[in-house]
């Protein structure tokens, strides 16, 4: 039974041998290469190009600007985006015009003699000033612009959102305690080792096939139509091997330039973004502001939460909607709360847009939610994690808002992280003698898979054996590999004997794609249920060459339905497609697509104005504990330990589970420490790797223990949830929370850099730590 | 201005015409179809272009083709010829220290030239030697183990 | 580049001619910092010198004054590694260390790292405080300079057009101790703040900062007082005040001018304890 075995993956020894192909290893024959002109300029009109001397540059075979795409609109909620800037620039960096030339340096040499003429426009660089009364607006026809949902766009505001259950207002008067602060998070880079890239090729007919590193070849095609006006039968999306995602290829990055170009030139045409353009040009985590408000009994008992969210939503919406919306349905934290408030609004600013990011805003908000907590423990004197416990959601209750917790490990999770980092022992307080204080902190989570549509199709091959075609695209993760140790076990099958076709639009059944922790829950219901279609097609054969009933049959290993209780009495999946291929009943194809509709807001119970989602939700659960290092002569703050239990229902590939556990700890390691992103007005000040940094080898610690906790999720593969963001949830919270016992001085800021730690503990009195 | 270059890599002498300023990975890739290579930031700073010249790793993203003639050059496309290279590749297949996969090529060859010269590499060795190859998916724990698997134990 | 010319010149006086009669022309070390910088697209050379197998700019060996000289040719890697960088010089070698990464290790050289005049880089301040030479020539001649004449300004030395670092020379060097402490975010960065402490058991100290102005950081008064009381707390204090006067931190992704300012005596508080120890247990 291939489900909870830590097999190797199934892409894994192509890459040890350097055969596997991304995006930057594909090539058509003809090929050309592209660049890209990024915009000098924040807020601009665009009067006019000269393309004149780029034109007559050697090599150059195509230049595509905003005049090369219609007046038509991309965007995951808001449709506010074009192919290419058209008409005006919104950010710096934002693509302006691009180049296909016989070689990269041609036509990035080309690039450099294309002419805009800009009219300057004042620009916006923070929420606040971007409504202001009278601020320059990014958008005149925000109201026009066609809408998901109700969104309440005027001026720069881009959407606002709300939710609200029981009266958070009658509630702080019965609160002894009442915590009230303004957190501010800040962006993050993605940062995958692979930039985004494109390749572009159009046929004979007029027809566009086009690889792009991408987490769904589904939102490629959308976009990629929508903005270039292509009916979706006319362009094939297909996906090479991923270099990592992370949320930064979900959406369009250069696909509609790509497909402009190779429409221009009638040429296959690749684009790689250089690392510096991937930094300026793509996307990146929102900055937030973010006040939190909790207030609690003397006993512990949690009374009520209220959490207004500013998010920065740079130039472009994206998938801001979504993040801010999921932001406030995630603040409750995993408790019980009377009554919980949560409203915000995302804002056009004239910078690079924000969008999806691993933990999709979590890590923002439970910065300061997290923080609230354990403030609130620390004040009457209670344990940490006993005031979780008495506060904590369970099995069968509801979330803020009204989702059915079906499944809930968070306890097993908080036992598990407890009893490993021995917090009951902890130390308390650091060698502050050689200038290093140690301190340890925990924080809780919990994160929702399941979502949107997905559909599978398993077809069994003349001689027995299997195709698992779901659109599903690996960037990493290991879903390849999961989704065939699902349909192994489903079909008793050996994941070996089952091929894995790759995502393409042409042939895989709809795929909202490779986010928001989806892949495993709801995609793998499918598989699964695909799966019991093949077995059910396959036992019809079966009953008839056996001359039995369907109810007597039952599968066996290795491909083969038998009579229950008659070892000697089967008939291999072999013999059963090739009569079904040759004789009757057709071809044996399993499907099975579906879209989860449950309702992420139940009116009775909670009021939402512009809901932007979308159903989502099943719970996975998680509690992280780190034990860090202050040096109190710069500042400078390393983890030491950590250890992360996360309940993902179950472990379909525990290794793989792990994998995404560590990597996302170390991420929110990064963005808790180390990463920052600087802007010098509009323009980001260290879009290259010499000047963003991400933690190395030697920034990390090895004891970073991932203990997997399984409350199985009923109506799940196998019980399966979720894994991969919950993982960087709460990890700057819970260092945070870990600073804060180590130098008792609270941090309403991140990054917890050197600078501002050292900064804090100067001016802190001394009995807390400062000097 | 084209070069004329004889390049030493994998054991195979290969003559190929090349830039004055081009660096190494685009040789690689570009005029010698070895792929495995790869650019992640074009600056030295990734580690996923990292090959061995002279059997110690180097960026060939910072280095000039036509000064690679006189050094044996070792790409991801050989590693497998050797047995402490195999069993490296086995370890992070089986160890799970392969996610996405651009930082592996690198990451291997680095590894490789470590455990050829410290075969009884630990912890805080394979920590320094690799410290130069950025990994974004998997934090690094199962690296470091598949890593220490092939890595033979002091005395042993 | 399509149309950069690669020289390859077999020995120092044929790279100094090529040198001299082509202005337009870059050397070329290790190339770690050129080729990033031709790769960004900041610079389009129409011709490169490259030094690699010049024998005489290759090695580290003993000078008759009992000091060490250490080719421009050298890779950090090697300077790292060699033995006789101890004692008052091993700042040098710490610092060579620190350098970005193992495989930029290999292929760095001190010529080229230090030509750069790259205002975060580890070697200048060692450099500084280890009171070295930097020899230099052109087609013409050969010259010395001081390290702490050698960089002058941001990106900016003392060679003129032409020229070519060609050794560093280190002093002959008694007992004593040395160390580099460098503040990054992350292994491997260029230094928030670094402090290169250099001290004879004779009692003279030197130190030099990086990342703390647009080139090293030095003060013969904060010498002074290290050299009087390097265990002495409030000697240490008044040396780093002294290096504070004149510092010219700048803004920069890793950190602010103030942070800096903040560091300079906490940072040398830090290096003076542990060259203090370490001579005490030398003792």
């Amino acid at each position: 039974m291939s489900v909870g075995r830590r097999l190797p993956r199934v892409d894994a020894r192509e890459k040890t041998d350097g055969r596997a192909r991304y995006i930057g290893d594909v090539e058509r024959p003809g090929m050309l290469h592209a660049a890209i002109l990024g915009s000098g300029c924040a807020h601009a009109i665009i009067e006019g190009y000269d393309l004149t001397e780029a034109l007559a540059a050697p090599g150059v075979r195509a230049i595509v600007t905003g005049d090369d795409c219609p007046d038509a609109r991309m965007g995951a909620f808001i449709k506010d985006e074009h192919a290419i800037a058209k008409g005006k620039v919104r950010y710096v960096g934002e693509p302006v015009a691009a180049v296909a030339a016989d070689t990269l340096a041609q036509a990035q040499a080309a690039c450099r003699l294309i002419q805009v003429r800009y009219r300057d426009l004042a620009a916006v660089l923070t929420p606040t000033e971007a409504l202001a009364p009278g601020a320059c607006i990014l958008h005149e026809d925000v109201a026009a612009y066609e809408k998901v949902f109700d969104a309440g766009s005027h001026g720069n505001l881009c959407s606002r959102t709300s939710y609200a259950e029981g009266d958070v207002d009658a509630s702080w008067p019965e609160c002894d305690l009442v915590l009230e602060d303004w957190f501010e998070a800040h962006a993050q880079a993605h940062d995958a080792l692979e930039p985004v890239g494109a390749l572009a090729e159009v046929d004979a007919n007029g027809r566009v096939t086009l690889w792009s590193a991408n987490q769904s070849v589904f939102r490629v095609q959308a976009n990629v139509c929508e903005s270039l006006d292509l009916p979706m039968s006319r362009l094939r999306c297909l996906t090479p091997r991923i270099g990592g995602g992370f949320g930064n290829k979900m959406e369009a990055h250069v696909q509609p330039i790509t497909v402009m170009l190779a429409l221009k030139s009638g040429r296959p045409v690749r684009l790689i973004l250089t690392r510096p353009d991937d930094f300026e040009m793509v996307r990146v985590r929102h900055p937030a502001r973010v006040r939190v408000k909790t207030g609690a009994k003397r006993d512990g008992t949690l009374v009520a939460r209220e959490v207004e969210v500013i998010l920065d939503g740079g130039a472009y919406a994206d998938d801001s909607p979504g993040v801010l919306s999921f932001m406030l349905r995630m603040c409750s934290g995993p408790y019980r709360f009377r009554a919980v408030k949560a409203h915000g609004k995302v804002v056009y600013t004239n910078k690079l847009r924000s969008g999806a990011f691993r933990g999709f805003g979590q890590p923002q908000v439970q910065f300061g939610c997290e923080q609230h907590v354990d403030e609130i423990a620390k004040r009457i004197g209670m344990d940490p994690f006993d005031l979780r416990r008495r506060n904590q959601k369970q099995a069968g209750e509801r979330w803020f808002g009204g989702q059915d917790v079906r499944s809930c490990g968070l306890a097993q999770c908080m036992d598990a992280a407890e009893r490993a980092s021995g917090w009951r022992n902890r130390r308390r307080g650091g060698k502050a003698d050689e200038g290093r204080l140690r301190g340890m902190g925990m924080a809780v989570t919990a994160h929702i898979s399941a979502t949107l549509a997905t559909g599978a199709i398993v077809r069994m091959l003349e001689d027995g054996s299997i195709v698992l075609n779901t659109g599903a695209t690996d960037i990493g993760q290991g879903s390849d590999t999961v989704l065939g140790q699902i349909c192994a076990a489903a079909l008793r099958l050996d994941p070996r004997d089952i091929a894995i076709a790759g995502p393409d639009t042409d042939g895989s059944p709809y795929n909202w794609g490779t986010t928001a922790s989806r892949v495993t829950y709801t995609t793998g219901r499918s598989v699964q249920a695909a799966a019991r279609d093949v077995e059910r097609q396959a036992k019809e054969q079966a009953a008839e060459i056996l001359e039995c009933s369907i109810d007597d049959l039952e599968l066996r290993e290795g491909g083969a339905v038998g009579i229950a209780g008659v070892p000697g009495k089967q008939v291999t999946f072999r013999d059963i497609s090739r009569r079904a291929h040759w004789r009757r009943g057709g071809p044996i194809i399993g499907r099975h697509s579906w879209v989860f509709d449950k309702p992420s807001i139940d009116p009775k119970r909670a009021v939402a104005i512009g809901n932007p989602s979308n159903a989502a939700g099943v719970f996975s659960f998680g509690a992280v504990v780190v034990e860090v290092e202050v040096d109190t002569v710069t500042g400078k703050t390393r983890v030491l330990r950590a250890w992360s239990a996360v309940d993902v229902g179950k472990a379909i590939n525990p290794a793989a589970v792990e994998g995404q556990i560590e990597g996302a700890f170390v991420q929110g390691m990064g963005y808790a420490l180390v990463e920052e992103l600087v802007w010098d007005g509009g323009r980001l000040a260290n879009p290259t790797l010499m000047d963003y940094k991400i933690p190395t080898f030697r920034d990390t610690p090895y004891d970073i223990e991932t203990i997997i906790v399984e409350a199985p999720e009923p109506d799940a593969p196998f019980g399966a949830k979720g894994a991969g963001e919950i993982g960087i949830n709460v990890v700057a919270a819970a260092i945070a929370n870990a600073v804060t016992d180590a130098t008792g001085v609270r941090f309403t800021k991140l990054p917890l850099s050197s600078e501002r730690v050292l900064r804090a503990l100067l001016s802190a009195p001394a009995d807390k730590g400062g000097r | 201005m084209s070069i004329a270059c004889r390049l030493n890599v994998n054991g195979a002498i290969q003559s190929v015409e090349v830039d004055g300023a081009e660096t190494l990975l685009t040789t690689l890739r570009e005029r010698l179809a070895l792929l495995g290579a790869k650019r992640g930031c074009d600056q030295g700073v990734c580690g996923a272009c990292t090959v061995l010249m002279d059997g110690m790793p180097v960026r060939a993203c910072l280095s000039l083709a036509a000064n690679c003639a006189d050094s044996p050059l070792t790409t991801i496309e050989a590693l497998n010829r050797d047995a402490l290279g195999r069993d490296l590749q086995h370890a992070f297949v089986e160890l799970g220290a392969v996610q996405c996969g651009f930082c592996t090529s690198g990451m291997l060859l680095t590894a490789y030239a470590l455990l050829r010269d410290n075969p009884s590499a630990e912890l805080d060795d394979v920590r320094e030697a690799l410290s130069g190859n950025l990994c974004r998916c998997s934090g690094y724990r199962k690296i470091i183990d598949a890593v220490l698997h092939v890595a033979r134990p002091r005395g042993s | 580049m399509s149309d950069t010319v690669l020289h390859r010149p077999a020995t120092l006086h044929a790279a100094l001619e090529l040198l001299a009669d082509n202005p337009d022309a870059h050397a070329i070390a290790g190339g770690v910092s050129l080729v990033a910088i031709i790769n960004a697209q900041l610079l389009a050379p129409t011709a490169l010198v490259s030094l690699r197998g010049i024998g005489e700019l290759e090695g580290i060996r003993a000078t008759p004054d009992g000091g060490i000289a250490i080719g421009a040719m050298t890779r950090h890697r090697a300077v790292a590694a060699e033995a006789r960088l101890r004692g008052p010089l091993g700042c040098v070698s710490e610092a060579a260390r620190s350098i970005a990464s193992p495989p930029v290790r290999n292929m760095g050289t001190i010529g080229g790292s230090i030509s750069l005049g790259d205002p975060g880089a580890d070697l200048p301040p060692a450099l500084v405080a280890v009171d070295a030479t930097i020899e230099i020539a052109n087609a013409r001649r050969t010259r010395r300079l001081s390290a702490r004449e050698f960089f002058v300004d941001w990106y900016t030395t003392a060679l003129e057009p032409g020229e070519l670092v060609t050794a560093v020379r280190l002093p002959a060097s008694e007992s004593g101790t040395a160390c580099y402490e460098k503040l990054v975010r992350v292994a491997g960065d260029i230094c928030i703040a670094s402090v290169a402490l250099s001290v004879s058991s004779s009692g003279t100290a030197r130190a030099a900062l990086g990342g703390c102005g647009p080139a090293p950081v030095f003060s013969d008064e904060a010498d002074a007082l290290l050299s009087r009381g390097l265990g002495d707390a409030a000697s240490v204090q008044a040396a780093g005040a002294a290096l504070g006067r004149v510092a010219k931190p700048m803004d920069d992704v890793r950190g602010s001018a103030d942070y800096r300012r903040m560091l300079i005596p906490r940072m040398l508080a830090r290096a003076a304890a542990r060259a203090f120890a370490q001579l005490e247990r030398a003792a």
